[in-house]
């Protein structure tokens, strides 16, 4: 199979996933036994008839498959729609979200992957050494300990008990900033950024350095580093040829994982009350706000498929023996 | 012939010397320093699930601690109570030990459904090859696609949570995980002569997947277990602690959901300390054991020195 046949066939693949996956989470939303408005009646806030100009406004007393379509086209078209409780449109609600969690995580993903990768080829370098214990026990309790968990110990030591950083939120509540720059670029900011950032690079450490040190593990008996070796390299050279040997792990994960960013961390947004995508989404689910929902997991699914595609390609761009026919 | 499907005495006999590997793996497993703890810490964490909510003094929920006649809110710990007292007046000691059975109940349940549901289609999807693994692997793309904890979240947002309906969720997005990686070890074994000869002899599919190709993946079937046994209590806790817990059993997840919302976090490190601690004690073990097992496990590690 050739490289064209194989993209075109990912790519396809990618598509129909991408049907299916927001066909599944339409058909999840529409088993939910009650919608907001029929809350209202019961509470007497509304007539019967005024709840059905309200479901008729939001498109809820058609059949069943015209809302399919219409959720299907819309969804590809990026129309989000109202929110059903916050009378704004959903994009309002879902974007600056998304670009709090994306300012949070982003840069903490890069960081540790860079960091963490190094760390574990030095690792792996020194099979045996303190260095590889140490590092492995400390990422292996980060890794596995729930980063909620981890961010409540944060908070308890760094906020509660030593006073050093803020315990809530993206700023402090006196702070109202104008733009984007005064909102990400301020002292006010970082204060509140560094704890939820330290957790997310403590929780990722752990697969980025395992996996970099088992890949110089691997590498460590093969021939062509016997070969630098009596070629007279020194041992950091070596290291640097094994390691250049081990990246394509390291980038495929790094890929699949920037995918996964979209989703956010929901539990470490919630204990910081970072206002992120995460949180919304918990939020959206416990108001019933459908549309908002629907926007929020399409976006994360798509992002997972999107960026699963990329991996699969990149890495059968780079590594030559990889057959592209073995899909 | 009797010999050429699967009967209950081959299968007797096989599972015997798969015992005896296992035994000798956990002595192996069980040189390993870290695996030590680990294991110390799984044992005492499962002798709490089964027998916690005995030796706890009080009722978790019911019993509310008094003194003097007046309730005991948010007590720093003392004679009374040894862990302090929660700001609803109950007895922290009592919640904890009481809250590792629901931990260990979605631990176990959701970690041996994973390996199990993960295992079977894994070597049904690697032996089969063809149609049947594309249909297999299109359905772990799309459990792949599906946020796991929004998802979760979404359908027990509009069913009353219980603690197996919780470990059923767990199960059907975790799956896919181990079944990735025993489908991918499945194929590199299935070409192997042994396999192979075990068929043109006439052994029946069946046979040939259970007694031929599944001994040679069963070790990373266990590892895969053992991590999906991590997995369930992270997620379980996780749910909880957003409030989609059973709201009727006390969990450790439950605990901290418990504290933070009652904004009592700030003072009492007493309520706080405790589940938190037993949450990341027990993951970090069953992740330690499971390392250690690992670099038993993957032939790829095995690159001794020269």
């Amino acid at each position: 199979m050739t490289f064209r046949r194989f993209l075109i066939k990912r790519t396809a693949i990618a598509a129909i996933l991408t049907l299916v996956a927001v066909s599944v989470i339409f058909a999840t939303l529409r088993m939910l036994p009650s919608d907001p408005f029929s809350g209202l009646v019961a509470s007497g806030a509304l007539t019967p008839s005024q709840v059905e100009e309200l479901r008729a406004l939001y498109g809820l007393d058609e059949p069943i498959w015209v809302q399919y379509l219409k959720y299907i086209q819309n969804l590809f078209t990026f129309q989000f729609g109202l929110s059903l409780t916050q009378q704004r449109p959903v994009s309002e609600i879902i974007g600056p979200a998304l670009l709090n969690t994306m300012v949070l995580l982003l840069p903490a993903l890069i960081t540790t992957a860079i960091v963490s990768s190094l760390a574990g080829m030095y690792a792996g370098w020194n099979r045996g050494s303190w260095f590889e214990q140490f590092s492995i026990i400390t990422t292996t309790f980060f890794r596995a300990t729930p980063i909620f968990v981890t961010g409540i110990f944060l908070l308890i030591i760094f906020s509660y008990g030593l006073g050093w950083f803020p315990a809530f939120g993206m700023r402090s509540s006196m702070a109202n900033p104008e733009g984007l720059a005064a909102t990400y670029l301020s002292v006010d900011f970082l204060k509140h950024y560094i704890l939820p950032f330290t957790a997310t690079v403590l929780f990722y450490s752990g697969d980025f350095l395992m996996l970099a040190r088992n890949s110089v593990v691997e590498r460590k008996g093969s021939e062509f580093l016997k070969l630098h070796r009596a070629k007279g390299l020194s041992e950091m050279e070596q290291l640097g040829r094994a390691g250049r040997n081990s990246l394509l792990p390291l980038v495929t994960y790094f890929a699949l994982r920037t995918g996964m960013l979209f989703q956010g961390v929901i539990t470490l947004e919630v204990v910081f009350a970072w206002p992120g995508i995460g949180r919304a989404l918990v939020q959206a689910i416990l108001n019933q706000d459908y549309p908002t929902v629907q926007a929020a997991v399409f976006i994360m699914a798509l992002a997972v498929i999107v960026m699963n595609l990329t991996a699969d390609i990149a890495y059968a761009r780079l590594d030559p023996t990889v057959e592209a026919g073995d899909v | 012939m009797s010999g050429y499907a699967l009967d209950a005495e081959t299968a007797k006999d096989r599972l015997q010397s798969e015992l005896s590997r296992a035994r000798y793996t956990l002595r192996k497993v069980l040189e390993d320093n870290a695996a030590k703890i680990g294991f110390a810490i799984i044992v005492a964490f499962v002798f709490m699930g089964l027998f916690g909510p005995y030796l706890a003094p009080h009722h978790p929920i019911e019993h509310t601690m008094r003194a003097d006649g007046s309730m005991m809110r948010l007590e720093s710990p003392t004679t009374t109570a040894p862990m302090g007292t929660t700001s609803f007046g109950k007895d922290v000691l009592s919640q904890f030990l009481a809250g590792a059975r629901p931990t260990l109940i979605v631990g176990v349940f959701g970690g041996i459904g994973t390996g199990v549901l993960g295992f079977l289609v894994g070597l049904t999807s690697g032996y089969f090859g063809g149609r049947v693994d594309e249909a297999l692997m299109r359905l772990t793309d799309l459990t792949f696609a599906l946020p796991f904890l929004p998802m979760a979240l979404l359908i027990l947002s509009f069913v009353t949570p219980n603690i197996w309906l919780i470990t059923g969720v767990l199960v059907i997005f975790l799956w896919k995980m181990p079944a990735r990686v025993i489908r991918s070890e499945v194929m590199t074994v299935k070409e192997r002569t042994f396999v192979k000869s075990a068929r043109a002899r006439g052994a029946g599919h069946l046979r040939t997947m259970f007694l031929h190709v599944a001994p040679n993946v069963l070790g990373i079937g266990f590892l895969y277990t053992a991590y999906a046994f991590g997995w369930s209590i992270v997620a379980g806790a996780s749910l909880a602690f957003l409030g989609f817990g059973d709201p009727t059993m006390t969990s450790w997840g439950r605990m901290l959901q418990q504290v933070y919302r009652s904004g009592a976090m700030r003072v009492a490190w007493w309520w706080v300390f405790p589940p938190a601690v037993g949450i990341a004690a027990v993951t970090t073990a069953v992740f330690l054991v499971g390392r250690a097992f690992e670099e038993l496990v993957n032939p790829d590690l095995q690159t001794e020195q020269e």
